[in-house]
């Protein structure tokens, strides 16, 4: 029992500890692939701000993240979700697309 | 078609010019019997990628968020260390192979040194395999699901445009004279390094391991590096539209060195 209480404490240590420090860390943003189509199309973060992109597909091919901007390529296997760290940026637009399906996967970040 | 036909084209590109360059190299330095060792290298480059390709569509977390990416940079710098090695390797014994007994001191050498050139097949294969090899898998997927043809054929078309170049510049290759062909591959392997070279730098920006920065010019309006001819620049000169500083800089840096070692040490070993 005794054992039990004492994991129970160190899981939930575990687990409650990174999120405790999370306040300061960067806002995440989440982006939707569904049909070779980035959902939304338009996302707005503060310039200077690093931030996390948390990226889902949910379409049943992969899909590949780039932006030649930020310099990043990231391929997302179907239905996985990637997380992408991008650095402060200055006030800008900066377009991605899905390298796969570019006819239609476009979308563009815009810092202000 | 066409989009599947220059995505497919413009990653094959850069492991079909690099195979073309091995093959040929093996050719001019009268070793041909080492072909196997690039065959082997881009087949093994090509199963490392379908491995790959499972293994991602397997991870999730922070395994795939940062894994595949560590994965890709390494083989990038692995590549820039080998085409340094290969270019200057060729330099120092490019007055041999030329002289009277060219055959037989390439023969002594490449049983000892040119099983090197299959590791370029590998990275060279491996660099943007991985990535293909799941696109072009997406692509059977929508296929079998009854998608139309032409996507999938734009795709396989791309591999077998970028497989008949590198064929083309092996089959070049071989025609050249080797006084040519030394100079002629010691530049193309100068360009193809310094692109490689500034392109892993610039995914270390990308992944936070060297600081940021915005484009230091931007040439996009001239020529796109998304098209295909800006696809083909990206492959064999490193042509990038917006670059970082960081990026332009170690290319150029790349260049000086890289041509001292592969263009410096000729004058010394010269005619005498």
């Amino acid at each position: 029992m005794h054992r039990f209480v004492l994991l129970l404490a160190t899981t939930l240590a575990a687990v409650v500890a990174p999120s405790a420090a999370t306040a300061a860390d960067p806002a995440e943003i989440a982006l939707t692939i569904e049909e070779n189509r980035f959902q939304p199309e338009e996302v707005r973060v503060k310039a200077g701000a690093p931030f996390v992109l948390v990226v889902t597909n949910r379409d049943k091919t992969a899909e590949e993240f780039e932006s030649r901007e930020l310099r990043i390529e990231k391929v997302i296997p179907p239905g996985k979700t990637v997380r992408l760290r991008v650095p402060a940026l200055k006030a800008g637009t900066y377009p991605f697309v899905g390298e796969y399906h570019e006819k239609t996967a476009k979308g563009r970040i815009i810092a202000e | 078609m066409a989009a599947t036909f220059v995505v497919t084209l413009r990653e094959g590109f850069e492991a079909a010019l690099l195979l073309g360059i091995v093959y040929a190299c093996l050719d001019r330095f009268g070793a041909r019997d080492h072909y196997r060792w690039v065959t082997l290298g881009g087949a093994l480059g090509l199963v490392a990628s379908i491995l790959m390709g499972i293994a991602v569509t397997l991870l999730s977390g922070p395994l795939l968020d940062l894994g595949p990416d560590l994965v890709a940079a390494a083989v990038i710098f692995a590549a820039v260390g080998l085409l340094t090695w290969h270019g200057w390797w060729m330099s120092r014994h490019a007055q041999a192979l030329r002289g009277d007994v060219q055959r037989r001191v390439a023969e002594a050498e490449a049983t000892r040194r040119l099983s090197v050139l299959g590791l370029i097949a590998f990275t060279g294969v491996f660099r943007e395999g991985a990535e293909t090899v799941l696109f072009l898998w997406g692509l059977v997927s929508q296929t079998a699901e009854g998608a139309s043809w032409d996507r999938l054929a734009g795709g396989a078309l791309g591999i077998a445009t970028a497989a008949v170049l590198g064929w083309a510049v092996f089959h070049g290759g071989t025609r050249l004279s080797v006084r040519h062909f030394f100079t002629v591959t010691s530049v193309v392997l100068l360009l193809v390094a310094a692109g490689l070279f500034s392109t892993g730098l610039g995914k270390l920006q990308g992944l936070g391991f060297l600081p940021p920065a915005d484009a230091f010019w931007d040439t996009s309006f001239l020529l796109s590096d998304r098209g295909l001819v800006g696809g083909f620049a990206t492959g064999l000169v490193g042509y990038r539209a917006r670059p970082t500083l960081i990026e332009i800089t170690g290319y150029a840096l790349y260049l000086v060195v890289a041509s001292a070692l592969f263009f410096g040490g000729r004058r010394a070993t010269g005619p005498r």
